[in-house]
């Protein structure tokens, strides 16, 4: 049948858009009808059923802070998923807690994806509460200066900027906060 | 048959069509030059993973806003520029007519430059969509659009009124490229925006965009430019035909599926992962029927290689094409994607199917055409040679360094009692292997750029045997 499409560019338009059609429907409307943590905010009380917390929505300081990080392109060099591996656990936690995986009901207020393809600079799902402003300051200004070895560039205009280092620093706080998994309640601020 | 590039002369007019070619001239010419430029902001990228302070306290030039244009600099203003010129080169040649709208050719590629330009403006200043590979600004996406769509009417116009009423490869390839991008396009820089696409909805439209950029974009365009060119260089016919429509009609089925084996183990559901990775490795299928059939095309034409540039370009292509695309499978395997997946080794594998794979069959489609509709002779060939091996090796030494360090992050990172910051100093002479290889890389694009534009000046001045095609 295809061997008909050599000559008949009508018949080649149907055949090549309808195999496409196939896969490219059932893998992208077909998955969030067929899942619906894809689109249901996390929420769970229950410490028998996983961790415990509630997803809530950006506030107009974090949605800014959101912004920049998007602006800065820092989702180029840092992942945002704890993935189901026992090292990606390990290195999401802190002080001597393992981090919980992330999963898709953690990121429906997420305007736009961060969940990254290259790790060049730690994975950011979990940092949310583990350094204070005062850190990320010093820390944006130079990153050599509080990480020897670290090539992460310098943001000299967001460290000297209040407005822009409160509003990132307050987007970077929420970062797997939905899920409260420090037994001590021991985050920065 | 169709085995040779537009040799169905059974329905061949009496005398060759006279193509005018002012539209090929404006695309290549224009791609050739991006791809110079963007050159430079890739070996700027390069050496801040060596020199982190370079450039850096300047925010137009931080390294997260030149990633992003670095990607579509060479995505959109090199490589799919010189596509489309090539397309606009070889369709009307394959259906025996003018090309349909000449005007209209022109005002694609004066469009095509004002994308690229405000591509690089909006990019720079921190406007980018935050999208990956569709970072460009939604406006900007709204004039790509347009710019398919008048790309899309000129060729399909070509098509149907063809002469010869068989088809080639290249042109269903074409055809396919045109379609898909179509649809791919939209779902990676619209749909993406659609109410409630947020988080993981919006990240598997963002892969299915992502991975169909290149496997459905790039894939089927590079593939009608090789399919085209291997032949045309080698002066003999393409080895079998219906190989090439297993090649083409699995391709069109198998490749819209694989988006979320970029999410494996991560926040995704496990059974589209799943589908994923099956689906990932049926892409050995089309890749082996495609590569067969160019390797056994050259039977008996191997001694060419010495001194045709297009060829050298061509099958070193074909090679890569190979590795990449088993690479790319055998990363989508769980067990290896928990080493390789967002480390060095990524860019490694990624830098050979667009750099290694795809550009390097357009360079052999540039080096063949430009002196043709010129009417002249390639200004250099000992300049183009020296291209390719600057290519070549550069490329080489890219794409090992970034394999073996990736690696070795991997596993490094899979001992979480390596703090993270010890895996990164542990690949400083990786990517100081890498600035260097990038120094190679951008070499060859300097010495193809002025030989390609030498010839173009050269041509109408010296006169020459009269181009074949």
């Amino acid at each position: 049948m295809l061997r008909k499409t050599d000559s008949n560019a009508t018949l080649f338009i149907v055949a090549a858009l309808g195999l496409f059609f196939i896969g490219g429907l059932l893998t992208t409307v077909a998955p969030p009808l067929l899942d619906k943590s894809w689109s249901k905010p996390f929420e769970n009380h229950d410490a028998t059923k996983g961790p415990t917390g509630k997803l809530v929505d950006y506030t107009e300081q974090e949605k800014r802070g959101y912004a920049i990080y998007i602006r800065e392109g820092c989702k180029y060099c840092h992942t945002q998923q704890t993935r189901t591996l026992l090292s990606d656990v390990k290195r999401s936690g802190w002080k001597g807690v393992d981090s919980p995986v992330s999963t898709p009901d953690e990121f429906v207020y997420d305007y736009r994806q961060t969940f990254g393809t290259k790790r060049t600079g730690p994975d950011l799902s979990r940092v949310g509460g583990k350094y204070n402003k005062q850190w990320h300051k010093a820390h944006f200004n130079n990153p050599r200066d509080l990480v020897p070895g670290s090539i992460m560039p310098p943001f000299p205009w967001i460290a000297n900027n209040e407005q822009e280092l409160d509003d990132l620093v307050a987007y970077l706080q929420t970062r797997g906060r939905s899920k409260d998994w420090r037994p001590d309640n021991d985050y920065e601020k | 048959m169709a085995l040779q590039p537009g040799s169905n002369t059974a329905v061949a007019v009496a005398t060759p069509e006279i193509h005018q070619d002012t539209t090929v001239k404006w695309f290549l010419l224009g791609a050739v030059g991006y791809f110079a430029v963007v050159g430079i902001i890739a070996l700027i990228i390069a050496a801040k993973f060596v020199w982190p302070q370079f450039l850096g306290t300047i925010p137009y030039f931080t390294y997260g806003r030149m990633r992003p244009l670095h990607v579509n600099g060479m995505l959109f203003g090199w490589l799919l520029a010189a596509d489309m010129g090539l397309a606009f080169y070889m369709v009307p040649r394959l259906c025996g007519v003018k090309l349909w709208s000449e005007k209209l050719g022109i005002a694609t590629s004066i469009l095509w430059n004002i994308i690229i330009l405000s591509a690089i403006v909006t990019l720079l200043g921190g406007y980018q969509k935050g999208l990956e590979y569709a970072d460009l600004p939604t406006p900007i996406a709204i004039l790509v659009v347009i710019a398919w769509i008048m790309f899309g009417v000129n060729i399909f116009g070509t098509i149907l009124t063809r002469k010869y009423v068989q088809m080639y490869v290249s042109t269903w390839y074409l055809m396919g490229t045109i379609l898909w991008t179509a649809f791919v396009y939209l779902t990676g820089n619209f749909a993406t925006l659609l109410p409630g696409m947020t988080g993981v909805n919006q990240a598997n439209l963002n892969w299915m965009y992502t991975h169909n950029a290149v496997g459905l974009i790039f894939t089927p365009a590079g593939l009608a430019v090789a399919y085209y060119f291997i032949p045309r260089a080698s002066g003999s016919p393409l080895f079998s035909h219906k190989l090439s429509m297993v090649g083409f009609w699995s391709l069109a089925f198998v490749y819209v599926w694989t988006g979320a084996h970029h999410m494996l183990h991560g926040p995704i559901s496990q059974w589209l992962q799943t589908i994923s990775i099956v689906f990932s490795v049926m892409l050995l299928i089309p890749v082996w029927a495609v590569v067969y059939n160019f390797i056994a095309s050259m039977k008996g034409e191997w001694h060419q290689l010495s001194d045709n540039i297009s060829l050298k370009f061509l099958m070193s292509g074909t090679i890569f094409y190979l590795l990449t695309c088993f690479q790319g499978p055998m990363h989508s395997l769980r067990s290896v994607n928990a080493i390789v997946s967002k480390t060095d080794w990524i860019p490694g594998h990624a830098h050979m199917a667009v750099m290694g794979t795809f550009s390097f069959f357009a360079m052999a489609g540039v080096y063949h055409t430009i002196p043709r509709i010129f009417n002249t002779k390639l200004h250099s060939e000992a300049a183009a040679n020296w291209s390719f091996w600057f290519f070549l090796i550069g490329g080489l030494g890219m794409f090992t360094s970034l394999w073996l360090g990736g690696f070795w992050q991997g596993l490094q990172w899979n001992d979480p009692t390596i703090p993270f910051i010890d895996t990164v100093v542990a690949l400083k002479p990786v990517w100081i292997v890498r600035f260097f290889s990038g120094i190679m890389i951008f070499s060859g694009i300097v010495l193809f750029m002025y030989n390609i534009v030498s010839t173009a000046l050269s041509g109408g001045q010296a006169k020459a045997e009269p181009a074949r095609s």
